[in-house]
């Protein structure tokens, strides 16, 4: 299966990057790595050019909660595929939070999966299982 | 023997021998290879043939029209590859809005189709068809996925089909649509009546003169007290170009070249003044500028030195300000991280330094919030085509 993946917005976290890029290569993923400092439109962009199956995205500073929000209007507007599946993982707010309100904010920008201050090989398993279940 | 460089503008003939560059203002009521006998035919007779070098601006360029899957790869690729083939981009079309999009009126010399790496398949259908019917185009080029390209060569006459410029790892690979753009250029220019005459005096390919000022940049340490990021402002009777390192660039673009260029065909002071003062009138900071210079919005429709001084003028603001953030339409360069700025053109023969200056800090004042500008210089002898030129005869022989 065809991921891409990077960081969103202006985060410049490369190591985390380069982890995501290594476990989902090890996991027998095809990855598409933007790096660091993608906007929204260049992986809706990157997905439409690749025919991409997953859009994996990482944030590690809160970047996400401001560069997300157009995830539904961007789906729409380039008529991507129904079956791709919008993953977002890190730290996803800015200062404290919990659990219950990011994983629905993140549900109502558009994204399947929400991994919120959540280990990366704990994420990687559950996108599995998401994958096998959906299949 | 030494060699004879001659630059054919759109207003002046440049003549470089050892001895120092002499310009010749044209006589429009002749043809180029009759107006450039009758003033320099005497120096051509010392020079052999082989020895003889000439580039020309004088045609104008190519134009395009490029349809892509998306602004971040297909079309930001197909765009920077034709900058730097020195093609004029008429428009650009988003593949998923090409229902909407409006046909171009005038005649395209080639039509770019890309989308898609390899591996993937039917990014085109019906519709591109449907939207080619109503474009005028001499010329059709496709270098997107490969999986595509039979299906568009048995519905598109004479497509030629290249490799594909966006690779497996999302980045570009421009070298065959570069060297296709640049031989259709080189084609043009050799077809243009004026300008294949000149093979009589030269046995030597014609290049276009961009071209060679983009090579003699990386050289251009060796004549002028330039520090990198710097950028060639060319601004001449029917085009302006705009020469820059790609240091000044943040995109996703990994290329080979140090330096790209932009073309603006319309924004000339002599041939194009009439669509340099219709874009001067529309930018927003024209007021305020002329207020600046001193002079009133009458200047523009005046035929005097004064006139075409703040044309000039005019022509450096609106190129910067095309290039700035201000106007995100083909590349934004980072003017703020700008060491040096090299005027050259016939800009240098109307504009004084001060002049120059005085518009470097308007612009980085106005539109950057900036009192710092960066370092001027000016080519007064035109001889950054030269460099260009001479690197050329070098790697011949």
């Amino acid at each position: 299966m065809k991921v891409v993946t990077g960081v969103v917005g202006n985060d410049i976290h490369v190591v985390a990057n380069r982890l995501i890029d290594i476990s989902l290569q090890a996991r027998g993923f095809e990855v598409f790595n933007l790096g660091v400092n993608t906007s929204l439109e260049e992986f809706i962009d990157a997905v439409v050019e690749t025919d991409a199956d997953i859009l994996l995205i990482s944030s590690l500073n809160g970047e996400a909660e401001g560069w997300c929000r157009d995830l539904q209007f961007l789906r729409s507007e380039y008529n991507l595929r129904e079956d791709v599946i919008f993953v977002i993982g890190g730290n996803l707010a800015v200062g404290e939070a919990n659990q219950d309100d990011i994983i629905p904010k993140y549900r109502s920008y558009g994204f399947d999966l929400v991994f919120h201050q959540v280990d990366l090989n704990t994420g990687l398993d559950e996108l599995e299982r998401y994958v096998k279940e959906r299949a | 023997m030494s060699k004879l460089l001659i630059d054919v503008g759109s207003t002046y003939f440049k003549v470089c021998q050892q001895s120092g560059i002499n310009q010749y203002f044209r006589d429009f009521n002749k043809d180029i290879f009759d107006d450039l006998l009758n003033k320099c035919g005497d120096i051509f007779s010392n020079y052999a043939k082989e020895d003889i070098y000439i580039c020309s601006s004088a045609n104008g360029g190519l134009s395009t029209l490029i349809i892509g899957l998306t602004n971040s790869f297909s079309l930001k690729f197909a765009k920077n590859i034709a900058f730097n083939s020195g093609i004029n981009i008429i428009d650009t079309i988003l593949y998923h809005k090409i229902d909407e999009a409006k046909a171009p009126g005038e005649l395209i010399d080639v039509v770019i189709l890309v989308g898609g790496i390899d591996g993937i398949a039917n990014v085109f259908d019906e519709k591109l068809f449907h939207f080619l019917r109503n474009v005028h185009y001499n010329n059709i080029v496709y270098v997107g996925t490969k999986q595509d390209a039979m299906f568009l060569s048995e519905n598109i006459q004479e497509l030629k089909v290249l490799g594909n410029i966006i690779t497996e790892k999302l980045h570009v690979n421009g070298g065959e649509l570069k060297e296709y753009l640049t031989n259709l250029y080189q084609a043009d220019i050799v077809g243009k009546e004026d300008i294949k005459h000149l093979y009589a005096i030269t046995a030597n390919q014609i290049y276009s003169t961009p071209y060679i000022v983009n090579r003699s940049l990386p050289l251009i340490d060796a004549n002028f007290d330039v520090v990198n990021p710097f950028i060639v402002v060319d601004i001449g009777g029917a085009t302006t170009d705009i020469h820059y390192s790609r240091d000044l660039v943040r995109d996703n673009i990994v290329s080979e070249s140090g330096f790209d260029r932009l073309v603006f065909k319309k924004l000339g002071v002599y041939k194009s003044r009439e669509t340099l003062i219709f874009a001067a009138k529309n930018n927003e900071f024209v007021y305020e500028l002329l207020a600046y210079l001193n002079v009133t919005e009458n200047i523009l429709e005046e035929e005097s030195e004064k006139a075409l001084r703040i044309l000039m003028q005019l022509s450096i603001f609106l190129v910067l300000y095309k290039v700035s953030r201000l106007h995100p339409l083909y590349v934004t360069l980072h003017l703020e991280q700008l060491k040096t700025v090299v005027l050259t053109g016939g800009i240098t023969k109307v504009l004084s330094y001060e002049e120059a200056e005085s518009i470097m800090q308007f612009f980085y004042k106005k539109v950057l919030g900036l009192h710092a500008i960066p370092n001027i210089v000016m080519d007064y002898e035109y001889a950054i085509w030269t460099l260009g030129m001479q690197n050329d005869t070098a790697s011949r022989s």
